[in-house]
């Protein structure tokens, strides 16, 4: 009887187990495709248009990204991009540890309703201010210009700070307060206490950072039209779409060659930090 | 090393709760003082103010002579202990020890030796290369208290540090604490709520509940002269017994009559001359405590005779002494009765459901109001209750007959004194025999006789069997006739209602020769319309109690001594209503605004003065907090 009993449960485990599986590698074939459609078709030799009812080439070539480096601006356009995110990573990252720890450590008049404030305030999408913002810039003659970019994308940073502030929570205050009876000032409470702790959340402030400015489209076309050289890659591929000459002539290819370029910094910084993100995700929400 | 100093502290919260209420205390260089108390009472709050991690609400703290209420905690020169270590968990055992070091900018050598000196001390040695995960909880302990000997701190300060160890860990913790502190010979503050742990480590322990001191005294007292039912019952294993009872002097004893039992047992008065006379009138009640060791089963010879039944309900074989449990048997078979804990020898013949005889050790009982749950049978005792005659302008007093004070003026008849100990002076005109001498935490506290009486008074030196004529400062005592009060003693502070105001002047000053006016602004108290400024050091604590807008929109109490307030040609209007004439002292008794106030003067006044207050020496009271600032 008993050994009927553990056989069966054995079996029911089994069977969730392979339906678990199942289910997940459904989901992540749905996922991968639409990427691995554009890895293939990056490879491409042959001209033909967006609407070819085949999916292997005819013949492999590397050609689609030749030309997309040497008889395109997409260099330029990658070089934007990278300059624009790694000077928002760097500012955003800054600011939103810096945020988080005052509003994890230090105790202020209106500390709670300013919390609040912020977090009702990112809750609203970016796009309803996007009028407005775009015609304050003009006046400051900040269009087509990436400094305006960095500075839009930057000016919002603190209120990303919730996550990072449940992290610091979680590291038990006696350390700063351990450390300040040491002799160290707040300052140095930061730097060489609480941010050598900090690394997983670091790494996810990082990386958040960076995503956002890297595929950033909507907010850039409005603020670049006009001048294809300060184009990120998102508004410059955008404007090969919509250039039915250039759709003819087979770009549609070389636009996937460049979709698979601009994947790769992000595949391989979430590759690299991808312990670190999940550490830093569950270790600001959960232990909080 | 130094010496900590703790003036009416208090820590109250934005929300109105008060933390620490009126926190008094001295403690000496090289003491080993233990807070203790149930959680919440406000031990750690106090410990975290002296570390600077907590402000400082009101009141004054110092260390080593120097007021720290506004230093950074790195400048307070102390180290904490912390009761999850806190050790930076990213830094070896030697990063960790040397990190304040390395903050302090020693030399490198400098750090290294001190460090490697702290890990032998603590015999860390062998793990200064590895990461605090890697440690167990008491080596991790001995890390924290590295890190804090290594700065070589005026006041180590540690905070329930041996909380989290396991029982035989945390004994052997003790032990190496207090031979750690012998060899530093440093001030530690220690807080606890295990009275095992402050029983056996501190010099001098602090009981606290509700944020306020309870009682402040050696371990040693603490056990046998505990103030109140609360010390009594917190301090030692197994808690001290309770029985609610009356006290009824008949002749030279007093019959302690338990309550809910017919138990009775008498007490020769001589043993309870301490207590307050009102408590032995059999109707008031009391609490009687007595430790377990103070209750032991009857020996066959004295049962029957001043003992007590308890019924048994189980008990405890310790292997050395035995604990037996039970409650007081009462005859009517009444369910509520006081439970009783005893402690006897291994080797007792009690088993569970006996009624067993035990008998009292009455040298040893304690005695409590049942309401206040305050001492009655104090150490020092508050006043003397002394019987005398008044008659044609004559006190006859302890067999003496004295000159009546003018003040006192009272009809002939007999009337009873109610004498505080500190009134009793050593130069009258009443004889009197010292029968003996105790020395009460500092304080010498003289048993007298005189015209056949006992009679307490302080301060004194003299030797047992010395004659010596005492006195009795008549200010300061109560006149009582039939349970009436005839006469109240002089308050010892007078209090005057005020503000705290902000006044703009313009002074002349001479600059380069040449007259120059200028406008300054004074801080003060304004009362009755007038202004008196305060100094500096007045206004900074009242600031930094309140904060400015508060200070200047909030109503505050002075409180002036007897001789705080003098007779000037301006000042705060006072009427005068009597001139109160002890003899040596004379003293004008006035009205301000509905409030009495006692004036000391040299001469007969009436009418109108003008009262000038002493604000360097005066407190300063908010009343809506019922805080002393000053």
């Amino acid at each position: 009887m008993e050994k009927k009993k553990y056989k069966s449960k054995k079996l029911s485990e089994r069977i969730s187990l392979v339906m678990v599986y199942a289910f997940l590698i459904i989901i992540s074939l749905i996922w991968l495709i639409p990427f691995l459609v554009l890895i293939i078709l990056s490879f491409r030799g042959e001209q033909v248009g967006i609407s070819a009812d085949y999916l292997f080439p005819k013949h492999w070539s590397f050609g689609n990204y030749i030309k997309l480096f040497t008889k395109t601006k997409f260099l330029r356009w990658y070089g934007n991009t990278m300059l624009v995110s790694v000077v928002v990573t760097i500012i955003q990252t800054v600011i939103v540890l810096m945020t988080s720890y005052a509003l994890s450590r230090l105790r202020f008049k209106l500390r709670k309703p300013l919390m609040n404030l912020m977090l009702i305030l990112g809750m609203f999408p970016g796009f309803l201010s996007m009028t407005a913002v775009y015609f304050v810039l003009k006046e400051l003659n900040l269009t087509q210009n990436l400094f305006g970019l960095i500075l839009v994308f930057t000016a919002s940073s603190a209120m990303q700070y919730y996550i990072c502030k449940g992290f610091f929570d979680t590291i038990p205050k006696s350390l700063d307060e351990a450390a300040r009876i040491d002799g160290a000032s707040r300052h140095t409470v930061f730097l060489k206490i609480i941010l050598p702790l900090a690394k997983p959340i670091i790494i996810y402030t990082i990386l958040t950072a960076f995503i956002a400015p890297w595929g950033e489209f909507m907010f850039s076309s409005f603020m670049l039209k006009g001048d294809d050289d300060k184009f990120t890659v998102a508004v410059g591929m955008k404007s090969w779409l919509d250039n039915s000459t250039l759709m003819a002539e087979g770009y549609f290819t070389v636009f996937c060659a460049a979709a698979v370029v601009v994947s790769i910094p992000i595949t391989a910084l979430f590759i690299w930090l991808q312990r670190y993100y999940v550490e830093g995700i569950t270790g600001g929400s959960v232990k909080g | 090393m130094a010496e900590v100093s703790l003036k009416h502290i208090y820590k109250v919260y934005p929300n109105g709760t008060k933390a620490v209420s009126d926190f008094n205390m001295e403690i000496a260089d090289k003491e080993f003082i233990v807070f203790v108390g149930p959680s919440g009472c406000g031990k750690s709050t106090t410990l975290r103010m002296i570390a600077g991690l907590e402000d400082v609400s009101a009141g004054e703290l110092k260390i080593g002579g120097l007021v720290v209420n506004d230093m950074e905690p790195k400048d307070r020169d102390i180290a904490m202990v912390f009761q999850n270590y806190a050790l930076y968990p990213h830094m070896t055992v030697y990063e960790n020890i040397a990190f304040g070091l390395r903050l302090k900018k020693l030399p490198k050598d400098e750090i290294h030796k001190r460090v490697t000196e702290a890990a032998e001390i603590l015999g860390i040695t062998e793990y200064l290369n590895k990461k605090p995960k890697e440690m167990s909880g008491g080596q991790r302990q001995r890390v924290a208290l590295g890190r804090a000997i290594v700065r070589e701190p005026k006041v180590m300060l540690l905070d329930e540090p041996l909380s989290n160890l396991d029982a035989k860990l945390r004994t052997q913790m003790r032990a190496e604490i207090s031979k750690l502190h012998t060899k530093l010979q440093t001030t530690f503050v220690y807080v606890t709520h295990d009275q095992v742990e402050a029983m056996t480590m501190g010099t001098r322990i602090v009981v606290m509940k509700d944020g306020f001191v309870q009682q402040i005294d050696t371990p040693k007292n603490l056990y046998n002269y505990p103030e109140n039912k609360f010390v009594a019952s917190f301090i030692g294993t197994p808690q001290m017994n309770f029985f609610d009872a009356k006290l009824l002097k008949t002749g030279n004893e007093v019959k302690i009559l338990f309550d809910g039992t017919d138990a009775e047992i008498s007490v020769p008065y001589p043993s309870l001359y301490k207590i307050i006379p009102d408590y032995l009138d059999g109707k008031t009640p009391v609490v009687i405590g007595l430790r377990a060791e103070d209750i032991s089963l009857a020996p066959a010879a004295k049962k029957g005779k001043n003992v007590i039944k308890v019924a048994v309900s189980h008990k405890e074989e310790l292997g050395n002494e035995t604990l037996v449990y039970g409650n007081l048997y009462t005859t009517d078979g009444a369910a509520e009765t006081a439970p009783v804990i005893l402690k006897d020898t291994a080797d007792i013949a009690v088993n569970a459901g006996d009624i067993a005889e035990v008998t009292l050790n009455l040298g040893k009982i304690r005695i409590f109001d049942k309401q206040t749950e305050r001492s009655v049978l104090p150490r020092i005792p508050e006043y003397n209750y002394l019987d005398c005659t008044v008659k044609g302008g004559n006190i006859k007093l302890l067999g003496a007959e004295l000159a009546l004070p003018e003040a006192l003026s009272c009809a002939d008849g007999k009337y009873t004194l109610l004498v505080p100990v500190n009134a009793v002076n050593f130069d009258g005109g009443i004889k009197a025999e010292v029968v003996s001498r105790e020395d009460v935490n500092g304080v010498t506290l003289l048993a007298l006789t005189a015209g056949g009486k006992r009679v307490w008074a302080v301060g004194g030196d003299f030797a047992e069997g010395a004659e010596v004529n005492i006195g009795v400062d008549f200010k300061k005592i109560t006149v009582m006739s039939d349970g009436e009060t005839v006469f109240s003693p002089m308050p010892g502070l007078n209090e005057i209602d005020c503000n705290f105001v902000k006044r703009k002047f313009v002074e002349t000053a001479e600059v380069n020769g040449k007259s120059k006016r200028k406008k300054v602004i004074r801080f003060g108290f304004e009362t009755d319309g007038k202004f008196f400024e305060v100094p500096d050091d007045v206004s900074r604590k009242i600031f930094n109690a309140l904060g400015v807008k508060k200070a200047l929109s909030s109503p505050f109490k002075l409180q002036l001594g007897l001789y705080g307030l003098t007779v000037a040609e301006s000042g705060i209007v006072a009427t005068v209503e009597k001139v109160l004439n002890f003899g040596a002292e004379k003293f004008l008794k006035c009205t301000v605004g509905g409030r009495e106030i006692f004036v000391g003067t040299d001469a007969d006044r009436e009418g109108e003065v003008c009262l000038a207050p002493d604000f360097l020496n005066a407190g300063v009271v908010d009343p809506k907090r019922d805080i002393k600032i000053i």
